[in-house]
């Protein structure tokens, strides 16, 4: 598979503040990579990379196999968070904009974003703004896709149609990679990245990044008391409606509830891909 | 390139205030320019008292507008009509040396009127005639001196800075991180949320207008023979105004930078068209009125009263008045307007409020 | 219903944002309220509130001295350092004296800003500063919690510790209603009201929405998009058929919750289309 976009070892310092240490990121044709991670993980300064905005103070960053450049970049799509998009120009005019600007040849407004061509941006529902930042970005085939955080805020239907999209690409060869907070997102790439302080801490599909990680469930009478009691410990509970997701063996849990009083059923259950997160990104930080 | 042109057109043709800013900004200047911006007077407001008032009147041609001629006053009954401000000029007759009052805060027409005089000796002079003597006495502003003229109507322009622009500045800030609404569902009732955004700026105008008066009477000299108390109630209720006004701007601002707009909007056709540099009776008849209706020319009657000619508060009722309707009709509308934001579902009967249970801790 | 909605509309103008809806808000409960942008989400916690007039129906609160509210933008000043936003809140709402020190440096140490006390709001990071909002809303200890996406463009680990703020205010009483567009957080919830152009499309227990689910639910391989009404998981494709064919080549499947929603979704759209055509 031929990688449209790499970065090898790549490291960026501002100044004594290493924001990226030493990372590998392979994006290839036809798949959706999922990057994910905390806040001041790096993440935007990957993408700052491999958009030729930065150059890295270390390691290489390769796209369609050359160093960043005019040329490479108008074979790539972008779409920021604030979408890029200006509110007070309709559709029609925004395409117009990016149309001219990338120098392509007049192409047609894809069906899904026509009937809204005479509107303000500004005055689309935000699921609607997003489709029209992702035709505007594909609207001159580029190879690579570059998303951040695509479908934040929308609802389930304009999720849904939105990642029909990229799907869509994808399944023409295109390259796309993703940001995301959002766990159920990031379940529907092919394959995660998972920073955290500046490294890659984990790789793979999502149930290949959960591992064999577990946690306990905790079934108790009052569930407010327990977890008002394990919570005391200092151990991160999730509440499930009245069910508690403990990251804790079971020897633990059944510990301390008994030493308060408290009887409940504890059972260990695999952990979801936001607790094994949680537990990879701490484990990294207590290094 | 073309391509961004175009774009910035598009843009442009939507954004409303920038495109009010754009006409109205060249109109205003045209209009001050063309009809206001005039140093020249030709009329300056005259009154003649003493024994041979009558005779002395008939002399006294453009550009004295003669509004009064009263044979049994005196130098008194002049004096104080140059400190009410009625009139300019106050032609002293029955001494030995007729003698001409004149009101020294007003420069231009002063000027206006000791020319006129001079050309008077003169023509009287060339025609063999004997005219009497006239003796010019410049009172309140002896030397002429522009700064003592500016001064008082720069605290005016203080006040209107902070009262407007700023605090409307302030108010939008919470309106646009969303903290507005917080405060709306905080214990705080709206008046304790209004006048709490309100009183820091009245305090702060209310220190930088002393700065200025001292600045002035320490740097400059200018004098401050009034009453204080006079000015400082003339302050509080201009103060009002220009607090009210900042307030309405920021309920109908959505960010910094168009309440920014709207308050310039509201701020520079005060600076120019109130009297602060251009007299307003230079002013062609056409555009005079627009005075009466700005705010700052009332204040600047009061300061430049107050502060140059001592007039006392029986004189000014007429601006006060003016000013207090201004800022009732003003900080009230703001104040509703306000209010709509805080408080939108305080009405009786839709919600029912149940007694807070406590929390079992 | 201790508080909350019930039958409550919202109209502004021609447009109705809120259409006859009922959220109970009990004590010591999460009810999470879940929708995509201009779903809603917003008018809700704001009608119960008070920032909203209602157009009908009724809404119940506590008094304002016993809300937390947190609208979806704010939450701080980012002016002010993090010692004067707790002074502002705990003047606001009365905590004092003894009872103040004590709750904010536990709050602040459980938050981790104890050693950054004299930083601005605005220094913060984004999770940093709704955890730092929530804390504050949490002070005076209010008998209903109203937050309005407070983990929106926040990192997972944030989006943990803010939860276990969120859980543990539910555990000592409060009534907390959340909305949010994370359908993955609503498992959380003991309640959950889905949210679509102000109407309610399913409330309940996420293990009771998923059982009202109406069709059946199947899963095809291929990446060939079926026939019916389908959308994609991964590279599969999920279809679902209100009655109890599916076409052929897909399997029969287990709704999760993120299943229910959709479902929920699609047969709301689907209603609309039939009634839009019945003129």
């Amino acid at each position: 598979m031929v990688a449209l976009a790499e970065t090898r070892h790549v490291t960026m310092r501002f100044g004594s503040f290493t924001a990226v240490d030493s990372v590998n990121l392979k994006v290839g044709g036809g798949e959706v990579v999922g990057l994910l991670g905390a806040n001041g993980a790096g993440k935007t300064t990957v993408i700052r990379l491999l958009l030729g905005l930065v150059r890295p103070s270390k390691g290489e960053v390769a796209l369609f196999g050359a160093p960043p450049s005019m040329r490479t970049r108008r074979r790539m799509g972008y779409v920021p968070q604030t979408l890029g998009l200006y509110d007070d120009l309709t559709v029609q005019e925004n395409w117009t904009f990016t149309e001219s600007a990338f120098g392509s040849t007049r192409v047609a407004l894809p069906p899904s974003i026509r009937d809204a061509r005479d509107r303000l941006v500004g005055t689309l529902p935000l699921g609607l703004q997003r489709r029209v930042a992702f035709a505007v970005a594909f609207s001159h085939q580029p190879e690579l896709l570059v998303l951040d955080e695509p479908t934040s805020g929308v609802g389930s239907l304009s999720r849904a149609r939105l990642w029909q999209d990229i799907r869509d690409c994808a399944e023409h060869g295109t390259g796309v990679l993703v940001t995301t907070h959002n766990m159920e997102e990031a379940e529907q790439c092919d394959r995660l990245v998972v920073m955290a302080g500046g490294r890659v801490v984990a790789e793979g599909t999502a149930a290949e990044v959960i591992a064999d990680r577990h946690v306990v469930e905790a079934r108790c009478d009052s569930w407010q008391e327990a977890f008002s009691v394990l919570d005391a410990e200092g151990l991160i509970v999730q509440v499930e409606g009245d069910v508690l997701r403990v990251p804790a063996s079971p020897e633990h849990v059944q510990r301390v509830l008994a030493r308060h009083h408290l009887r409940g059923a504890v059972a260990t259950v695999p952990a979801n891909l936001e607790e094994a997160f949680v537990s990879i990104v701490s484990a990294g930080a207590a290094r | 390139m073309w391509t961004m042109i175009v774009k910035e057109f598009r843009q442009l043709k939507r954004d409303r205030r920038t495109l009010a800013l754009l006409i109205v900004l060249p109109v205003l200047l045209l209009v001050v320019f063309g009809y206001a911006a005039r140093f020249d007077v030709s009329k300056v407001t005259t009154i003649v008292v003493g024994p041979q008032a009558e005779a002395v009147a008939g002399h006294l041609h453009a550009p004295f507008d003669l509004v009064e001629i009263d044979p049994n006053g005196g130098r008194s009954l002049a004096e104080s009509r140059l400190q009410d401000g009625t009139a300019v000029v106050g032609v002293v007759t029955g001494q030995t040396q007729i003698v001409a009052l004149m009101d020294g805060t007003q420069l231009f027409a002063v000027e206006a009127a000791e020319s006129a005089i001079d050309h008077m000796a003169q023509a009287a002079k060339a025609n063999g005639a004997a005219v009497p003597a006239i003796t010019v006495q410049i009172l309140y502003n002896p030397n002429l001196t522009t700064s003592w003229i500016m001064i008082p109507g720069l605290t005016g322009l203080i006040l209107l800075f902070i009262g407007t622009l700023i605090t409307s500045l302030g108010i939008v800030r919470e309106r646009q991180t969303g903290t507005i609404e917080q405060l709306a569902v905080m214990p705080f009732r709206p008046w304790d949320v209004i006048f709490g955004k309100i009183v820091p700026y009245l305090l702060l105008a209310a220190l930088d207008l002393i700065a200025i008066v001292v600045i002035g009477m320490v740097l400059f000299g200018v004098p401050f023979v009034g009453n204080v108390a006079t000015f400082a109630l003339g302050a509080l209720l201009f103060l009002l105004v220009t607090l009210g006004m900042g307030v309405l701007v920021s309920t109908v601002s959505q960010n910094q930078g168009q309440s920014i707009q709207l308050a310039i909007m509201f701020v520079v056709p005060q600076i120019l068209l109130s009297g602060l540099i251009f007299p307003v009776s230079s002013m062609a008849s056409g555009v005079q009125w627009i005075a009466y209706v700005l705010p700052l020319k009332y204040f600047i009657d009061i300061s430049r009263g107050v502060m140059l000619k001592a007039t006392p508060l029986t004189a000014l009722w007429g601006p006060l008045v003016v000013l207090a309707g201004m800022a009732i009709v003003v900080l009230g509308l703001a104040v509703l307007r306000f209010r709509r934001d805080l408080a939108p579902s305080a009405r009786r009967g839709r919600t029912a409020e149940a007694d807070s249970k406590a929390v079992a801790a | 219903m201790t508080w909350g909605l019930e039958d409550a509309s919202v109209v502004f103008g021609s447009r109705t944002a809120l259409d006859h809806l009922t959220l109970p808000v009990e004590p010591s409960t999460v009810s999470i309220c879940v929708g995509g942008d201009g779903a809603g989400k917003s008018t809700l916690l704001r009608a119960i509130v008070g920032l909203v007039r209602l157009s009908s129906g009724a809404a119940r609160r506590p008094q304002k001295k016993d809300i937390g509210y947190i609208p979806a933008t704010a939450g701080l000043y980012i002016d002010l350092t993090v010692d004067e936003n707790v002074a502002f809140c705990a003047g606001a709402y009365g905590v004092r004296g003894r009872e103040l020190t004590c709750r904010s440096t536990e709050m602040l140490e459980r938050i981790g800003l104890a050693d950054a006390r004299t930083r601005l709001g605005g220094q913060l990071s984004g999770g940093m500063q709704r955890k730092l909002a929530v804390g504050m809303a949490l002070l005076h200890r209010p008998a209903m919690l109203v937050l309005d996406e407070p983990t929106t463009g926040v990192d997972p680990v944030s989006r943990a510790e803010l939860w276990r703020l969120i859980s543990g205010a539910a555990a000592e009483g409060s009534a907390v209603v959340v909305a949010t567009t994370y359908v993955d957080e609503a498992h959380r919830a003991s309640t959950v009201v889905l949210l679509e152009q102000g109407r309610s499309i399913a409330v309940g227990s996420p293990s009771d929405i998923i059982a009202a689910v109406p069709g059946t639910l199947g899963v095809v391989e291929s990446t060939e998009q079926p026939q019916g009404l389908s959308w994609r998981r991964g590279k599969t494709w999920r279809v679902w058929a209100p009655s109890l064919d599916l076409p052929p080549g897909a399997e029969s499947l287990q709704p999760d919750f993120e299943d229910a929603v959709m479902i929920a979704a699609l047969a709301d759209e689907q209603k609309i289309e039939i009634d839009g055509c019945a003129c």
